[in-house]
């Protein structure tokens, strides 16, 4: 027996695992099923609560023993309901005790076909009930917020959904109330659950109690497809699996990633897939002052025409939630084709970077943190917060610091500053601004020209709401549009040809571990692929691009990503190995520190819950940032604020009143304001009580 | 056997809430002798005593103490178990509000041996006076500068009887939901805070200083050989003299309630005797003839427990004594666990049908079989708690259940004397929960 | 507001961990508010920076806590065995018809709440009655009308 190793027998099969591991991961390790309904490591240390796991064990008690909350130890005997008749009649028990109060809804009930209590009454539970009283019934089903129905009948009370809110989440919003069987759960006085990660509950629910407003009565088990893709609406990149039926994207829900996202998803990846069918989504290209429906034909050639006319000056404004493949095309078409060479890019990720890669998982395992980032983590890369939370209940010591001057300068630094740091990850800003930036650096030589733009292409709707691309805009002859929602473009652009979802192609995306993810085509898109009008258009210019993402990405995989194939990013990608250190660069400009009055830096942050695909989700409205302003606790202690209260914030002749909510993370002598309940404040601000 | 005055000692005739009388009695010399000795001297004089803890199962408190990780680098905890809530049990208050000086003593001698610098003393909320008098007590201790480098803070409950249970506690003491905790891990090695902690009940800890005081060979020869010492037994119900009685261990209990406590008054018969507080096995008259101490209970089927008597006297319907009885463990199951929570709501339900007559004999069968899928599958013992009376009423005096359901009803007509009585669960017509027929 | 933030400050502080003054904070809550209305829970929330809900869960859990408003006077009767035995039901029923309200109910002047029990831990004193928390013990129907003469003063 190797060290580190204990040996105990499960229902007569011996298995050898690590000292610490569980009972029930040692007995699937022997390939056995220990059923459980309350247990999910991923929510902390174990409960007990449920006792579906009810096994004999010896040594111990001559009783059943909850197999969720214990180790395997050397010698060990357990015995599951295979071999023990005691487990057997404890687990049949459990699931009578279950279905006492349960309304046996199944017909009607979301969960129905993909329901583990359903699943395990089928394996453990009685054939049928000896319940002849009234059950509990309860008003049903109650909204716990526009996107979660609760329905409390069907709740057994395993608190996965109150232990994700209290101890992953850390929010404190769904909570368990009153006492004994009268215990149900609840949101406090029947307020929603507002949460970046509220969503998650309705995945690790085991019943159809906490189920999806979106996805009730939708779809049932055997007439849905699953599609593995990968979200494509921030850097994280966290795994998904679209469902869908008819051809119509019906759910997205987490396909465990446990270097990424545990199996997690924040609620905009996860419920934000609406925006698909919006009223506005442009399904033919638009053309004119009324930018009225053209056909495509004709958009090609006043693509071409306009391309022409603009010429080098024409600059490109990219979103960074294009595929690699889609930014790669285009910059083929722009750079070979038109020969220009001018690109707003969405991110500048210094290479240097590389070095110090490693999976987000990582960050759960270290002792020391440092966030410098001004913005609030949760609002720019949300479930790296879930990752930040989980090293502070390991005990990490997480500081929060604010850089003054821009952040990518501070990452162009990083090589060179002695932070001893071993590992550092970078938070871009949009989706897949890194593999845009590499993509376009891919295509071409050509250097970039300092010339007037006389044609704009605006890919993305992210970009057409970017101010700074609109102040290009103006100064633009015309502007080309590529995007999926008619309002981004209105009276901005001339020329409309329309885009597609990451919901809705294949491709590649790079997330901000560096890691190359691949997505996959979940619906048809009610319009052709990006790369089938590019490689056209490319052709005028007589530029050869493959309308197939495969293809592209074997192109730009020889340039930029050592050769792998489609087949080989797979489903479940794997992070590359840390590039070398580079050598000491020359030192970057040394930022100045700002000057300070007494004043308080304000940040207006953009919020997680914002954007072209939220603001067409209906649902997911009630989740925007109140009126509240985030003050660390030093400021507010010197400034007599008190938690909750409110406050006045003035600069410059203007003042609002906003709650301010004290947070430790943040550093000291910034505040944070969501960007629409900043109003006019100016960058230094005065908070008074 | 008889009176043995530990816990009480010296309250006949001194108000030993008063530190100087209690000084004046010879109190808190327990301590010095305590810190004389190293940790492991103390553990091991603890140990040697076999103290027996008083909160119900009776495990000996040295032993606890010698469980607890000292080399853990977190600091280590006593708390001490005033949270004394089960029905029938009254002893710990009367610790508390007449000799609070002694649990304080104890709690610094024990503090010493597992090496604590913090206690905490979780009272019951509904112990108004109590704690006013524990308090006060502590803070004219602590002012005496008896204290050292340990502090005593008492925690005030607020109305939940599983917070009784030790890890229960914990949770509340934390400032949760006071919801037991899955074990492993025991409390000695991750309790309070996730550290070391050591859980005595009040009449446990308030008798560490008589061990003090009479070194530990001697205090092991008093009571029984498993059983030393003595205990405060609460004796309620139909009784002509109810009350605490601190006597020695392995006290008659025919003399307990016959010669002490006057027998069952008003010329009625005894019909069943509760010996642990309400949550024990009950005996019948004819069983009454055991020593009071933890083996000889044990086998006789029932326990320890509480050390409190509930006499119950002919008059009583055995249905509404396991109804009212049901009622309260519903009412204070605490919701985690699936056997009790649904379990116990389950047995109110067929109880109230059997007693209502409107049931069938198969129902019997059907409240046996649920008790034995609750009974030891809970998490904690509160689902035990809730079969083990019931069980044994169905056992002993099962003619009464037929009778009810063979008659349509209760045979005792409107003149059991718990006709009638209102629990607590009945008034809860606010709850969101409702019922509809099945 | 803030002094009450002070109070439950200065309480959490005698802890290791300043969440263990949940319930001290709720009770005290309790004391100026005479029940737990929502804003006391976030005002318990906000002084120990928890969140409401979290409140209102620790709250609903304990029988001491009253979510609900209730009467100037709070008159509770122990109901449990020991008291039941020798007659908790007609003090409860002294009770009813001298206060006329029932079980769980509070008198329409808002004067006081009566409710029954679990055992109050005064079982050899039968019947205990805690009125406005103080005990009252070996209570009998005919002492119920002095009671209550007491607290409508
Ligand atoms: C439901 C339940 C309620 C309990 N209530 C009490 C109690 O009120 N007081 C007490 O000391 N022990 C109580 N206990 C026992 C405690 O869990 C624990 O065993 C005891 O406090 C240990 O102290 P001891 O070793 O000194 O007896 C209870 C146990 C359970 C399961
Ligand atoms: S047995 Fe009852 S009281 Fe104990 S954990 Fe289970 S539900 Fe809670
Ligand atoms: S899975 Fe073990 S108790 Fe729930």
């Amino acid at each position: 027996m190797s060290a580190g190793l204990v040996t105990l027998t499960i229902d007569e099969r011996e298995v050898s695992v690590p000292k610490g591991t569980g009972l029930v991961e040692a007995a699937l390790a022997a390939g056995i099923e220990i059923p459980v309904f309350c247990y999910e490591p991923r929510l902390g240390p174990p409960v007990g609560a449920c006792r579906m796991c009810l096994c004999e064990v010896q040594p111990g008690p001559p009783k059943p023993q909850a197999a969720c909350t214990l180790q395997a130890a050397d010698g060990m005997v357990v015995r599951t309901a295979r071999t023990s008749a005691m487990a057997a009649e404890a687990q049949n028990g459990t699931l009578e005790f279950l279905l006492v109060n349960h309304p046996l809804d199944c017909p009607v009930c979301d969960k129905g076909g993909e329901c583990p209590l359903q699943d395990l009454t089928f394996r453990y539970g009685p054939g049928n009930t000896r319940m002849t009283f009234p059950k509990r019934t309860f008003e049903k089903p109650i909204p716990i917020s526009p996107l979660i129905a609760l329905d409390r009948e069907r709740c057994i009370l395993c608190y996965r959904c109150t232990r994700f809110s209290e101890d992953v989440a850390e929010d404190g919003q769904l909570v368990a109330v009153n006492r004994g069987a009268q215990s149900v759960i609840a949101t406090f006085e029947d307020e929603p659950y507002v949460g970046h990660f509220s969503g998650n509950v309705t995945e690790i629910c085991p019943v159809g109690a906490l189920t999806s407003t979106q996805y009730r009565f939708e779809a049932r088990p055997w007439e849905i497809q699953s599609v593995p893709t990968v979200c494509g609406l921030c850097p994280v990149g966290c795994n998904t699996s679209a469902t869908t039926r008819e051809g119509k994207v019906k759910r997205i829900q987490s396909r465990n990633h446990p270097e990424i996202d545990e199996g997690w998803l924040c609620d905009k990846g996860r419920f934000a897939y609406d925006h698909l069918t919006a009223r506005d989504r442009i399904t033919a290209p638009l053309g004119g002052n009324r930018l009225a429906p053209i056909g495509w034909d004709e958009a090609i050639d006043r693509a071409e025409e306009l391309l022409r006319r603009g010429g080098a000056s024409t600059v490109t404004a990219l979103s960074g939630g294009e595929s690699v493949e889609e930014a790669y095309g285009l910059a083929r078409l722009m750079r070979d084709g038109v020969g220009a060479n001018t690109a707003v890019l969405p991110e500048q990720v210094p290479d240097g970077l590389d070095a110090y890669r490693a999976p987000l998982s990582a960050l759960r395992d270290c002792k020391t943190i440092a966030v410098l980032c001004d913005e609030p983590v949760v609002e720019r890369a949300p479930v790296v917060e879930l990752w930040l939370k989980a090293a502070r209940r390991n005990g990490a010591t997480i500081t929060y610091g604010a850089p003054e001057g821009p952040v990518d300068a501070l990452v162009t630094d990083l090589p060179n500053l002695q932070l001893g740091a071993r590992t550092v990850y970078y938070l871009p800003r949009t989706p897949n601004g890194r593999g845009v930036t590499d993509a376009w650096s891919a295509a071409g030589e050509g250097e970039p020209v300092d010339e007037e733009p006389r044609v704009l292409v605006i890919s993305g709707d992210e970009a057409a709401q970017d101010p700074s691309v609109r102040v290009l805009a103006e100064r633009a002859d015309a502007v080309i549009g590529i995007g999926m929602f008619r309002d981004s473009f209105h009276g901005l652009a001339h020329l409309v040809l329309p885009g597609t979802s990451y919901l809705e192609r294949d491709g590649t995306t790079i997330n901000l571990e560096g890691r190359l993810q691949r997505q996959r085509r979940a619906v048809l898109a009610p319009v052709p692929d990006v790369l089938a009008w590019l490689s056209k258009l490319a052709a005028r210019f007589d530029v050869e691009l493959s309308p197939h993402a495969s293809v592209v990405f074997e192109e730009v995989s020889a340039k930029c990503f050592g050769g792998v194939t489609f087949a080989e990013v797979g489903e479940r990608a794997d992070l590359p190995p840390r590039a070398a250190r580079s050598e000491t660069q020359e030192p970057g400009s040394q930022r100045e520190p700002g000057s300070r009055d007494s004043g308080l830096r304000l940040v207006a942050y953009r919020p997680l819950f914002s954007g072209a695909a939220v603001e067409r989700t209906p649902e997911l409205h009630f989740q925007r940032p109140g009126d509240e302003i985030q003050i660390a606790p030093a400021d507010a202690q010197a400034r007599g604020v008190v938690n909750g209260a409110t406050v006045t914030v003035s600069s410059n002749g203007t003042s609002l009143e906003l709650r301010a909510r004290i947070t430790r993370e943040l550093a000291p002598g910034i505040v944070r304001i969501a960007r629409d309940h900043a109003g006019d404040l100016h960058a230094t601000v005065q908070v008074t009580p | 056997m008889a009176e043995l005055q530990v816990l009480l000692a010296g309250t006949d005739d001194h108000d030993l809430t008063k530190l100087d009388e209690y000084l004046a009695v010879g109190g808190y010399a327990g301590v010095g002798k305590a810190r004389a000795m190293t940790p492991e001297e103390l553990i091991d004089e603890l140990q040697r005593a076999t103290l027996r803890g008083r909160g119900g199962a009776g495990f000996p408190m040295g032993r606890k103490a010698s469980l607890i990780d000292r080399s853990s680098p977190k600091p280590k905890y006593l708390v001490v178990n005033a949270d004394e809530s089960e029905p029938g049990a009254f002893k710990d208050r009367e610790v508390m509000a007449r000799v609070p000086h002694r649990l304080i003593e104890g709690c610094l001698i024990s503090a010493h041996a597992i090496e604590a610098h913090e206690v905490f003393i979780f009272i019951r909320g509904e112990y108004l006076s109590e704690y006013e008098i524990l308090q006060a007590a502590v803070d004219e201790a602590r002012a005496a500068g008896l204290f050292g480098d340990v502090d005593i803070l008492v925690h005030r409950g607020a109305g939940a009887y599983i917070c009784g249970e030790e890890t229960a506690l914990l949770d509340a003491l934390e400032g949760r939901r006071g919801q037991p905790r899955p074990r492993p891990p025991f409390p000695p090695v991750q309790g309070l805070y996730d550290a070391p902690t050591q859980i005595n009940n009040v009449s446990t800890i308030a008798t560490v200083p008589a061990i003090m005081e009479m070194g530990a060979e001697a205090f092991a020869k008093t009571g029984t050989e498993s059983s030393p010492g003595s205990a405060i037994f609460s004796i309620s119900g139909n009784i002509a003299r109810p009350g605490n009685y601190e006597l020695e261990l392995g006290t008659p209990m025919r003399e307990l309630i016959y010669d002490l406590a006057g027998g069952v008054p008003d010329g009625r018969e005894l019909k069943a005797v509760i010996p642990g507080g309400s949550s024990v096995p009950a005996l019948a008259p004819d069983e009454i003839d055991v020593p009071l101490d933890y083996d000889s209970l044990q086998k006789i089927g029932t326990f320890f427990g509480a050390a409190s008597l509930i006499v119950v006297d002919d008059r009583c319907c055995i249905v509404q004594l396991a109804l009212r009885s049901a009622k309260f463990y519903q009412h204070e199951s605490c919701g985690k666990c699936t056997p009790c929570r649904e379990g116990t709501r389950w047995m109110v339900q067929i109880l109230e049908r059997i007693e209502a007559g409107d049931a069938e004999l198969s129902h019997i069968e059907l409240l046996e079989s649920i008790g034995s899928r609750i009974l030891g599958r809970s998490l904690c013992a509160l689902g035990d708690f809730a079969v083990y009376p019931t069980h044994s009423y169905i056992t002993k005096w099962r003619n009464e259940f037929v009778a009810h359901i063979e008659q349509g009803g209760c045979p005792y007509g409107g003149a059991s004397s718990l006709e009638g009585i209102v629990a607590p669960l009945d008034q809860h017509t606010h709850s969101p929960m409702a019922e509809v027929p099945a | 507001m803030s002094a009450f933030a002070d109070e439950v400050r200065a309480i959490a502080e005698r802890y290791p961990d300043p969440r263990s003054a949940t319930l001290p904070a709720l009770r005290l809550a309790q004391e100026r508010h005479g029940w737990l209305p929502p804003e006391a829970l976030r005002e318990v929330a906000n002084a120990l920076d928890l969140t409401p809900a979290y409140c209102k869960a620790v709250a609903s859990f304990y029988d001491m806590y009253h979510l609900a408003p209730v009467g100037k006077h709070l008159v509770e009767v122990c109901t449990n065995l020991s008291c039941a035995l020798v007659g908790a039901q007609r003090v409860v029923e002294a009770f009813e018809s001298e206060l006329g309200v029932a079980p769980g109910e509070t008198t329409t002047d808002g004067e006081v709440t009566f409710r029954t029990v679990e055992c109050l831990g005064g079982c050899g004193y039968a019947t205990v009655v805690a009125v406005d928390h103080r005990y009252r013990q070996d209570v009998t129907p005919a002492d119920v009308a002095g009671i209550v003469e007491e607290l409508r003063g």
